[in-house]
């Protein structure tokens, strides 16, 4: 029953591009270069308020919001939709207000019990 | 003059059934023999009406509605517009609708040619003398005259006068700083004139000039004034007397209406409050047999920019060199938990008239939590006998409607026209068109009928109790007496015994009755909600809390009590929670702004006990909430949380305090009057030589009497109007 | 085809009635709105004079009580032929004698053409001038008045003796041409009867009222034309066979 179990778990699973984590690092590395690269472009056709220097903080920050995954897959599936916002962006098929919502601070929690909803003026 | 004499009916001389029809048809019931009901066919439908009914009556039981201008349900008929012509089969002639009473088997024909000749025969004589300046005129959107034809005029014009030597053109009249008027606009429906003479009493209206030369107007330069001017403009069924603040402001398709309840006098009428993007614009009566009919006072109708005025929009905290300054609520909350924490439960609470039932408990919640059992009404009250423990003691019991059934009506110490304008309309309805008899005891005033005036002295009371005077077998031979006691009476040292006084005589009225549905003794209040306030065990004893020295006072929108610094002891904090900027906000240490009635929805009881709400209309301005919600955050911050935290949970409390306070719509009576009686005859206080005296005396003193009202830049036009035309000779 | 040509025919006189609709309409000659002047404002004081007095209480007492409002045209009347004209203070007079609100006796002075609301001259010239005296020359009586007086109709000379005004139809047809001065008839005018009338009048005296022709009232003038012969006796004109 173990054994079974842990030939479960070992199972070779399908991948989804890469084979190791190193192609894994490659793409990814390759999909913040393009990224990188594209930015002045970006700044300048969208005419967003932001300068080129900003942006490649706010890339770099994006990046490593998941510095710490080791999962292949999962990287993989982050890769691909990070290629899949690059070309949505690089033919302009979104709008200003799609790149500005990459900058829009992290949303509050709305307030749920009577006095601060209250002291907002929510309720 | 419009009343019918006591000659002429003595006479016998046949009244007019059709001018006394909405009076008649509520006393029906008791006529013992009702006349045989005839038929008459409207349209080919068979309907069985009273004799006496008119053919447009009858045509309204069965649902078709006959066009009209100058006939209106609540006004006498006029029939001179002659757009309600009808076609009666073998009548070679059509006849007016609004004026001829059917007759037996009478085939009427609403839909036939003939009628709807004549009726595009009339909208073309009144058009070729209407002006064409629909674009420019306030009425466009809600004018009759658009409206009808559209539906019955004809598709051209045979008007071809392109000289313009023909039309009409009738000069302006100056009637007062609420109508405007244009009166080439005027089809001479004479509704205007007839409200004025029928129902407000003021017979300044009148048509001068006959053929196309006739005007509607005062004549001479007079203003109209009167407390319920404002009703003209809905009844002018064109633009020609429109709302002078409300002119050029906005289309009627462009504005929310919210369905709500008045709060500037105790009648509580029923109102539409039209807004547009969070203003509000006008508002309108809306029509509520039991109480406003469809009639609603200059005050509750043009105060409305009083809303706009004065607002308190931030908390403010009293700083260091004694200036408010603005906080936000955080700090205010924080500042005035502090104080509450401090005062360790010497704290008294105030609540003005303008409070809401949920504001009202909530306060009282809060009060009581921290220790404290000081909750008080600014208008003082008598507290001896049984005080206000029993509702009959301060109810007008016999509702505001019956009032107008009334054969004998005794004023004590009020002045309905001011207070109450409402109720006095029904009781000079009465007046009018039931020879009921009305006296006063108290000063001289104008209540635009006649009366018997008895005099000032309070004594009288007591004679009339005793049953020493002569008005005393009158009293004895009416059939459904009415005896009203103004509030501001209550308000008088003797107050107690004038109460047990008067109960005791209504008593004897009262027994005597056969009908035990009417209620002789009934006390009229100023403020709208004084009777929720009471229900909810608000205390009328103010000056007693001044004695008591108390370290917080907490004023819920209490302007009116007449409470200085110098009452007060030193380092007494004063709370204000109110949406003005007035009396007491000046005086207080902190201000949370609270909101006005046309931006919550909150309960109202109005004089006669009967609970209604507000609805949201706009949305409150600046950081202004909701009162309840300011005492409810409160509470958790000083560490008294109340136990509600919506709008259906804090009504579930006000059920709880009192049922009747949620039952929205319906008046609960009163019971226990013998009690009452027996609990004031124990007082036994002498009453006072010093007379009696109201408040409210002339028109002048009737616009401005509350925070809104004096708010209100139209309400100071209203008295400076009044002013003028005391000066003026006419 | 004939209908077609009727229906094309009823069309254009459609089409013509239509275009005769203009109207004109005249205005009146007096306002129907109170404008303060020195001679007309609540200031200037009306009373009844003592004689007057007494009529309008006998005036008072033939309506039955609850009913005096129908003495409003009577005493309103009475108020103008006391001060020539009705000023305002003489409307509110009679509105405090019959305790009705001021505005219910502005409704009825405004309504009859016959109470005059401004200052009139002691004499106040009506002349006729609808189509049987115009027929008759009304015309030239008109301009005798306007040159003779100076002043045009709707005018007052200067002294306050003579108003001249244009009316309609006095029902005096039959002596036309006409004109009424105050409550006398003066008819069958020429030119020359009008200059003798106005002359009288400005000396003070009173000209005799009536026809100016000779004749008494309305008989033809000279002999009767007509009905001239014996009435015919019982059985005149009846068949021979009866």
């Amino acid at each position: 029953m173990a054994s079974q179990a842990v030939r479960g778990g070992a199972r070779q699973v399908k991948p989804l591009l890469s084979l190791d984590n190193e192609e894994a690092r490659k793409r990814a590395l390759n999909l913040y270069k393009a990224w990188y690269r594209q930015l002045p472009y970006i700044v300048r056709q969208y005419d967003i308020p932001k300068s080129v220097e900003q942006c490649r903080q706010r890339l770099r920050e994006e990046f490593k919001k998941h510095e710490c995954l080791t999962d292949v897959r999962v990287i993989d599936m982050l890769i691909i939709k990070g290629q899949m916002e690059l070309k949505e962006t690089v033919h302009v098929w979104k709008q200003k207000g799609h790149i500005m919502s990459y900058f829009k601070p992290t949303a509050e929690p709305k307030p749920t019990d009577f006095l601060s909803k209250f002291l907002q003026g929510v309720n | 003059m419009l009343r019918i004499t006591a000659q002429k009916s003595l006479a016998g001389a046949k009244v007019s059934p059709k001018h006394l029809f909405p009076i008649f048809s509520r006393s029906s019931t008791d006529v013992a023999k009702k006349p045989e009901k005839i038929e008459v066919f409207i349209d080919d439908k068979p309907v069985l009406v009273e004799p006496g009914t008119t053919v447009l009556q009858a045509a309204a039981l069965v649902g078709v509605e006959i066009p009209r201008f100058c006939y209106h349900e609540r006004l006498a008929v006029a029939g001179n517009c002659r757009m309600c012509l009808v076609e009666v089969e073998k009548s070679p002639k059509p006849v007016a609708a609004c004026a001829m009473p059917v007759m037996k088997g009478w085939r009427i024909k609403t839909d036939s040619e003939m009628t709807r000749k004549a009726r595009e025969g009339v909208m073309e004589f009144l058009l070729v003398n209407h002006p064409l300046d629909c674009p420019i005129c306030d009425q466009g959107g809600e004018c009759d005259l658009q409206d009808q034809s559209m539906a019955f005029g004809s598709d051209r014009s045979r008007f071809t006068d392109i000289d313009f030597s023909g039309k009409r053109a009738v000069e302006d009249k100056d009637i007062g700083p609420l109508i405007k008027t244009i009166m080439t606009r005027c089809i001479h429906c004479t509704r205007c004139i007839r409200f004025a003479s029928e129902v407000a009493g003021i017979d300044d209206l009148g048509t001068t000039g006959r053929g196309s030369d006739m005007q509607v107007g005062t004549y001479v330069e007079k203003f109209f004034l009167s407390e319920l001017s404002g009703n003209v403009i809905d009844l002018c069924p064109v633009g020609a007397l429109t709302s002078k603040p409300y002119s050029f402001t906005a289309r009627p398709w462009e504005t929310r209406k919210t369905d709500s309840i008045d709060v500037l006098d105790a009648v509580g009428s029923n109102i539409v409050v039209c807004t547009r993007t969070g203003d509000v614009l006008r508002i309108l009566p809306r029509i509520n047999e039991d109480i406003n009919e469809e009639w609603l006072s200059d005050k509750s109708r043009f105060a409305y920019d009083g809303l706009k005025r004065q607002r308190l929009v931030t908390p403010m905290l009293r700083d260091a060199c004694g200036e408010l300054k603005p906080v936000d609520w955080e700090a205010a909350l924080l500042g005035v938990g502090k104080v509450l924490k401090a005062a360790g439960g010497n704290i008294t609470a105030v609540a003005g008239g303008l409070a809401d039932a949920e504001a009202l408990v909530a306060l009282k919640d809060l009060v009581n939590k921290l220790g404290s059992e000081a909750v008080c009404i600014e208008n003082s009250f008598p507290l001896d006998g049984s005080g206000t423990d029993l509702r009959s003691s301060y109810l007008l019991n016999n509702k505001i409607a019956p009032a107008e059934e009334a054969d004998l009506v005794l004023l004590i110490g009020t002045n309905p026209r001011l207070e109450a304008p409402l109720l006095n309309s029904r009781i000079r309805k009465g007046y009018v068109h039931n020879e009921t008899e009305i006296a006063v005891i108290g000063p001289k005033i104008d209540l635009r009928y006649d009366y018997i005036h008895l005099g000032e002295d309070p004594s009288i009371i007591r004679q009339i109790e005793n049953g020493q005077h002569a008005f005393v077998k009158k009293l004895k031979s009416a059939k459904k007496p009415l005896v009203i006691l103004g509030s501001d009476t209550l308000s008088r040292s003797d107050g107690a015994a004038i109460l047990s006084s008067v109960q005791s005589l209504s008593r004897g009225l009262q027994d005597e009755m056969c009908d035990p549905e009417w209620k002789v003794l009934n006390i009229l209040h100023k403020v709208a909600n004084q009777v929720a306030a009471l229900d909810i065990g608000y205390t009328p004893d103010l000056s007693k809390i001044c004695e008591s020295s108390p370290k917080v006072l907490y004023l819920l929108g209490a302007d009116d009590c007449g409470i200085t610094r110098a009452d007060l002891p030193d380092g007494c904090f004063i709370v204000y929670q109110g949406h003005h900027g007035d009396q007491g906000a000046s005086i207080a240490d902190a201000v949370l702004p609270g909101i006005a009635y046309t931006e919550k929805q909150a309960t109202y009881v109005n004089t006669e006990g009967r609970a209604q709400q507000t609805l949201v209309a706009v949305t409150p301005p600046g950081l202004a909430r909701e009162d309840w919600k300011i005492i409810r955050a409160l509470s958790e911050i000083v560490g008294a949380k109340l136990p509600y935290d919506s709008l259906e949970e804090i009504r579930y409390r006000l059920e709880e305090v009192a049922p009747h306070l949620t039952r929205y719509g319906c008046a609960e009576a009163a019971n226990y009057f013998c009690e009452a009686l027996e609990l004031g005859k124990k007082t036994n206080a002498p009453i006072d030589t010093s007379p009696l005296d109201v408040k409210q005396k002339t028109l002048e003193d009737f616009y401005m009497t509350d925070v809104i009202s004096r708010a209100s830049p139209t309400m100071a036009k209203c008295v400076a109007a009044v002013q003028k035309q005391n000066l003026s000779k006419y | 085809m004939l209908s077609n040509i009727k229906t094309v025919g009823r069309l254009w006189h459609k089409v013509l009635s239509r275009s005769l609709q203009t109207s004109s309409v005249l205005q009146h000659d007096s306002l129907f709105v109170h404008r303060d002047t020195p001679e007309d404002n609540p200031d200037v004081s009306f009373e009844f004079t003592p004689e007057n007095e007494k009529r309008a209480e006998a005036i008072l007492a033939i309506y039955p009580e609850g009913h005096k409002r129908a003495a409003m045209i009577p005493l309103l009347d009475l108020a103008q032929r006391q001060h020539g004209w009705l000023p305002i203070s003489a409307m509110h007079k009679v509105a405090d004698i019959l305790e009705l609100p001021r505005m219910r006796v502005y409704e009825v002075a405004t309504f009859y053409t016959m109470f005059i609301r401004r200052p009139i001259g002691k004499y106040h010239l009506q002349v006729c001038t609808t189509t049987p005296c115009w027929l008759r020359g009304s015309d030239d009586i008109l301009n005798t008045i306007k040159n003779k007086l100076g002043i045009e109709v709707g005018g007052t000379t200067p002294d306050c003796m003579f108003s001249l005004s244009e009316v309609e139809c006095l029902g005096a047809c039959v002596n036309a041409p006409m004109i009424q001065i105050n409550d006398d008839y003066y008819e069958d005018l020429t030119c020359q009867d009008t200059e003798e009338i106005l002359n009288e009048l400005k000396c003070g005296n009173k000209p005799r009222a009536g026809p100016r022709n000779g004749r008494f009232a309305a008989e033809p003038l000279g002999e009767p034309t007509s009905l001239k012969s014996e009435p015919p006796g019982p059985g005149f004109g009846i068949r021979s066979d009866l």
